[in-house]
């Protein structure tokens, strides 16, 4: 399951919708004076400033901000007069041992869930779009995308009510005298259980964005490989997964950029049913550790470590997929 | 590939023995095969089952709202078989006006919003979708450091409020109004297009916003759609701004009233007997908190169809027709 | 002593968040709420040392007689509402100036246009205060940035105790109007209702050794061990646990396989073990933290061996706290430790469908069969703070509309404040009891209460026996009530202690649920005492030694 968007991605003989990266552009760059290309491309400038415009006032200037993380910061003396304490912050969060221990649990979710996960709603597009009757497949696609709009508290309700220990399955399980179980609060099955809930919360939604790249795909190609005697099995190799390839690769990239951030409010939700021993992840940590007693400096140490290896991580898995012949978010310079 | 395989059944040569076992689904195309029995039986289970997976504790949670405090409490939590039904809970929600106001405020800060951060990324995309075009690198790097740099609340507020955004539907819009992963996913769909049309119009002439508007926004419906929905989903959900940055309770949007009701009843920390609790005959807990979840997701029902129409036409639609 | 980690104060931000069942807020970017404390190390700045000149005086005012009277600091119940209240304001006390003021809610969102509740009010005061209402459950980011942005902070802040910002003591200086020249000693006879709360409830009010909030006031118990009385009498219990052990038997008897005895009674197990708050002052002046106490070892052990024995529900071993009461209202659990708020609370929801549905607390018990000891709550839960300024006819204006607000309960001013305009928010029924309108469920949510509120009084009338119940059981345990060490006094930690609490109490959740064994309490013990808690002790020391 892991190598299924590996493989397809470097499915040499697929289709190419996707255009490869140019590789006759740097040479071509360096000898194209910049007068010529701003008046080729002064168009295409000119439509990202609006964006760049809200992002610099909105994002940028109080990103600013993140200069506490080498304060002592009070909000009420204010940065200017907050003492600066150099990496001490830093030291702090890195000279934890449980802080590891929560980089340890986060990148076993991140892992498992890359695994387990990620790969749920491509099968699931893939499944949708295989049925044929427009009313049914409608009907379902209504239907499997209303869990993302549960909180999180209610989903875990949810499944403590169908599977905790005087829950729906073991009432069953019980009355019949075939013993219990309790999913809820077994430390070891941890993994499973959050994952599972992920699934049922979010797989759903998380296929319109594949389904949109399959509506990409035109009919023709089909009609022409029947001609040529592919079988839908074929088909769905060459046409159909190459089509979704490069959306399935930047979800992977930037899936991976966010390899350090894991479900938050599920996991602080569930924290005493099973320990924070399996529980406790980056942002949990931050958030017991630093946020909750006012300790601007080290959430934002932490929070600024953790986008720099963020960073780092969306700029290596790009380099990879340059490696598989894919454009992923950036081009090859 | 094993989850990719299974939709599709095993790959038996279909075609000579499955027609006259059942009628020929119109929708099917010409050139596609009959599935075979067990792949279909199969694929039916599946879907089944995840359909109830999700109907299940929608029928329980739907079932909660409207039952009364004496079956919720016989059940213990949520009600999986129907008592007593009231709509005590929606009426006290729906009463006194207060919902629908703010059900206003929230359609009209969805609307401008979405048609802002949407415009906004698809003119951002679509001018960083040329491979090797002008400083396409280093705009590319600012957008994505936003994705994994992120400022507090305490300086984002202070800008806000330096801005003199505090109170205004601005502060709903503004502060979150472009996000790089839908810039990034706009961009990826527009790479995708065929280039030798663009590039067909350039010769012939056509500039760029030419290009954008009349060759690939009509061949990108299904992502824009899709982005403006996450946009809007976004937009519609959002509460913590409007805590923040609106102090005026008439201007408040629908997701931070609705949180209100949830609130209601609830016992503080060291309140003792002298707390107040005026209204003794409010609906509280669990009916409220279900009607809240409900009330909140209706919206997106009654819109979700419009927009699922344009990211789920393709292979098929296309094909009948052709 | 930070507020919102006293144990005694019921239940912690995390609980309280379960509680309201809107989980935590999502980000790690967003402000905390706990108390945290300055970066200062120097305790003389943050010490809450009250000095007594500071305080107002006391001068008790009882309009009406209680039936069941305070004693030992119990709350006084009333079993009739009087017929006639009184009017204590014969004038309007304010001069016609507006304020803004900025409160949580916990409760539907009123309207703040055309809303009679409001109108009456403000008519009634003589001033307009122009609400800024914000969601309780997320108050505590609001007030960190507010609070940060001193040009948008309004003329009226409250502030609950659970809530109050990280380094508020920066924040208090230079923010807040020091209400000392108006309140102190006999300065407060212009304000007769503020002068009619006890002196304890002020003490809560002094930062830095200034007068610097006025209170809600709160209760000397603030949580109790309830248990379902009319399912005990249907089984026949009719004996009374008197000890931890008998506590244990009766939790192992009341189990079957559909019912389980209670939900988590931790603290049920350090209300019956006497655990300290925070800190034990020993005979040789030095102190002792908590968790070093045998009686914290011995609750944990008592809780684990609860949890070992299956006598908790499966929901509550998962730490479900959010449906706790659902849980035992449906008497899925029979046993459930609460806030004395609590009680009542339930009999709004059962009475009306289940008339015979009651639930009493256990008297105090103490672990071997002794005398119990409670340690006394916080004073004051909720807190107003009047933003600093020049003006201080401004101020005075606001304490007389404060007076107005804190009228005790028998005046119309109480009614008006609690129950609304009657025929328009409350129609009087038989018992002389106000019964709310549906006006009342829109217009008339509790906010001018969070800016100035009276001692409490039980009038809870409406439900049959319950005010009886209540007064005399507290009445009873008041008996019992001892201050705990550094009572009453607004202390702010340095931050950088404030990490200490979370490994203690994740161990007390994995000790309790057998996940880990008590023998990992020393090691706990030992790692508190290295990573802080010795300088944290030494810093209490200091507050200690100052007084």
């Amino acid at each position: 399951m892991t190598s299924s968007t590996t493989t397809v991605a470097t499915a040499p003989e697929a289709v190419a919708t996707a255009p490869r990266p140019q590789r006759s552009t740097p040479p071509l760059r360096r000898t194209v004076p910049l007068r010529t290309r701003w008046q080729r491309d002064r168009s295409l400038v000119v439509m990202t400033l609006p964006a760049l415009l809200l992002l610099g006032v909105f994002a940028y200037v109080p990103m600013a901000g993140n200069i506490v993380a080498w304060q002592d910061y009070s909000p009420y003396v204010g940065i200017a007069e907050s003492p600066f304490v150099a990496w001490d912050n830093f030291a702090r969060v890195l000279g934890s041992p449980a802080f590891l221990h929560a980089v340890r649990n986060t990148l076993v979710i991140t892992g498992f869930q890359l695994v387990f996960y990620f790969p749920i709603p491509i099968a699931l597009a893939l499944l949708l779009n295989s049925v044929l009757t427009p009313a049914i497949r409608t009907t379902i696609q209504s239907i499997v995308y209303l869990p993302h709009f549960f909180s999180w508290v209610l989903v875990v309700t949810i499944f403590q009510q169908m599977f905790g220990g005087a829950g729906l399955v073991n009432q069953i399980l019980t009355r019949n005298g075939w013993g219990s179980f309790d999913l809820m609060t077994n430390p070891d099955t941890f993994l499973l259980l959050i994952t599972s809930q992920a699934i049922w919360k979010d797989a759903g939604w998380g296929i319109i964005i594949f389904l949109a790249a399959l509506s990409t795909v035109d009919p023709a190609l089909y009609e022409a490989s029947v001609v040529d005697g592919a079988n839908r099995w074929r088909r769905m190799w060459h046409i159909t997964l190459p089509a979704l390839r490069p959306v399935v690769v930047l979800l992977l990239i930037l899936r991976l950029g966010d390899a350090l951030t894991v479900g938050f409010e599920q996991l602080i939700l569930q924290r005493g049913a099973v320990g924070a021993q399996v529980s406790e992840v980056i942002d949990t940590f931050v958030y017991y550790q630093g946020v909750i007693n006012g300790d601007w400096g080290f959430a934002t140490a932490a929070g600024l470590m953790k986008g720099v290896i963020s960073l780092l991580l969306v700029l290596g898995a790009n380099k990879l997929a340059h490696a598989f012949g894919e454009a992923g978010v950036y081009q090859r310079a | 590939m094993t989850t990719v395989s299974t939709p599709t059944g095993p790959q038996t040569p279909a075609l000579p023995v499955a027609p006259r076992r059942r009628p020929r689904n119109r929708h099917r195309p010409v050139w596609q095969e009959q599935p075979s029995l067990p792949g279909a039986v199969a694929k039916g289970l599946v879907l089944t089952l995840i359909c109830l997976a999700v109907l299940f504790p929608l029928y329980t949670v739907v079932l909660t709202s409207i039952s009364t405090q004496a079956t919720i409490t016989e059940a213990g939590g949520l009600v999986t078989v129907p008592g007593e039904i009231t709509l005590a809970a929606y009426r006290q929600i729906l009463a006194g006006g207060i919902v629908t106001r703010a059900t206003m405020v929230s359609i009209g800060v969805t609307t401008v919003g979405t048609l802002l951060s949407t415009t906004v990324s698809v003119l951002c995309a679509y001018g960083l979708s040329r491979p090797s075009s002008l400083w396409h690198r280093p705009i590319l790097f600012v957008l994505v450091i936003t994705m994994f740099f992120s400022a507090g609340m305490i300086p984002t507020y202070l800008l806000v409020s330096g801005l003199g955004l505090i109170d205004t539907y601005w502060a709903l819009i503004l502060p979150g109004a472009v996000s790089a992963f839908n810039v990034l996913i706009l961009r990826n769909f527009f790479m995708g297009l065929d280039p030798a049309i663009t590039e067909a119009a350039r010769i012939d002439g056509a500039g760029d916003w030419r290009i954008l508007g009349r060759i690939v926004l009509p061949m990108s419906k299904a992502v824009v759609a899709v982005v403006a929905l996450f946009y809007g989903v976004g937009y519609w959900n959002a509460f913590f701004n409007a805590m923040l940055y609106i102090n005026d309770n008439a201007k408040w949007p629908l997701q931070l009233v609705l949180r209100s009701y949830v609130l209601q009843g609830v016992t503080l920390p060291g309140s003792g007997v002298g707390q107040v609790d005026v209204a003794t005959g409010a609906v509280t807990g669990l009916p409220v908190k279900m009607a809240v979840m409900v009330l909140a997701v209706v919206p997106i029902l009654v819109v979700y169809p419009f927009v699922q129409r344009h990211f789920t036409k393709g292979v098929i639609f296309g094909a009948v027709k052709g | 002593m930070t507020p919102s980690r006293a144990p005694v104060g019921g239940h912690s931000r995390r609980t309280f968040l379960t509680l309201v069942g809107a989980g935590v807020v999502g980000s790690a970017a967003l402000a905390g709420c706990r108390t945290g404390g300055s970066g200062s190390d120097a305790p003389s700045s943050s010490a809450g040392v009250a000095s007594d000149d500071v305080l107002p005086a006391y001068l008790p005012l009882d309009y009406v007689e209680p039936d069941f009277p305070s004693v030992n600091g119990s709350t006084a119940g009333f079993a009739t509402i009087p017929s006639e209240l009184v009017q204590a304001y014969e004038t309007p006390p304010g001069s016609g100036s507006t304020f803004t003021a900025m409160t949580p809610l916990w409760g539907a969102i009123p309207p703040t246009v055309g809303n009679q509740y409001y109108d009456a009010v403000n008519a009634a005061i003589g001033s307009t205060i122009e609400f800024q209402i914000s969601d309780g459950n997320t108050y505590g980011d609001k007030l960190a940035a507010v609070l940060a942005s001193a040009d948008d902070v309004p003329d009226w802040v409250c502030i609950p105790t659970w809530n109050i910002p990280p380094r508020f003591d920066q924040a208090v200086e230079s923010l807040f109007e020091d209400l000392t020249p108006f309140l102190a000693g006999d300065a407060v006879r212009s304000y007769p209702h503020l002068a009619n709360i006890p002196t304890d409830v002020w003490r809560f009010c002094v930062f830095d050794g200034k007068l610097k909030a006025l209170p809600f006031p709160g209760e000397i118990i603030t949580d109790a061990i309830f248990y379902r009385d009319d399912v005990f009498e249907e089984e026949g219990i009719t004996e009374l646990p008197t000890t931890a052990e008998e506590l244990l038997e009766l939790c192992a008897e009341l189990t079957n396989g559909r019912r389980w005895a209670a939900n988590d009674l931790w603290n049920a197990a350090t209300l019956i073990h006497g655990v300290v708050p925070k800190w034990r002052i020993e005979d040789d002046g030095t102190l002792t933290h908590r968790i070093e106490t045998e009686e914290y070892r011995a609750a944990l052990e008592w809780n684990a061996r609860l949890f070992a024995q299956g006598s908790v529900h499966p929901d509550a071993v998962a730490d479900n706290s959010g449906d706790a009461k659902a849980r035992f209202e449906s008497g899925q659990v029979l046993i459930s430790s609460d806030g004395v708020g609590g009680w009542h609370e339930a009999l709004a929801r059962q009475l009306g469908s289940n008339p015979t549905y009651s639930q009493r607390p256990f008297p105090p018990v103490a672990a071997d069969g002794g005398t119990p000891v409670l340690w006394k709550g916080n004073p004051a839960n909720i807190l107003s703070f009047i933003k600093a300024t020049d003006d201080k006819d401004k101020v005075a204006e606001m304490l007389a509309v404060a007076d107005f607000l804190a009228a005790p309960f028998g005046t119309t001013e109480y009614a008006l404040i609690n129950y609304g305009v009657e025929g328009v928010h409350y129609e009087t029924d038989d018992q002389g009891l106000p019964v709310p309108t549906e006006l009342a469920a829109t217009e008339l949510q509790p906010t001018y209460v969070f800016l100035a509120d009276p001692p409490v009084v039980n009038a809870k009338v409406q439900y049959p026996g319950f005010v009886e119940a209540f007064c005399t059981w507290m009445a009873d345990a008041a008996q019992y009530v001892q201050d705990p060490a550094f009572f009453g006094m607004q202390i702010t930690e340095p931050n950088r202690f404030g990490s200490l609490n979370q490994p203690i109490e994740d161990l007390e959740k994995d000790i309790s649920r057998g996940r880990r064994s008590i023998d990992d309490l020393d090691a706990a013990i030992e790692t508190w005492r290295s990573s802080g808690g010795e300088e944290l002790r030494q810093f209490y020391q200091d507050v200690l030694d100052a007084q």
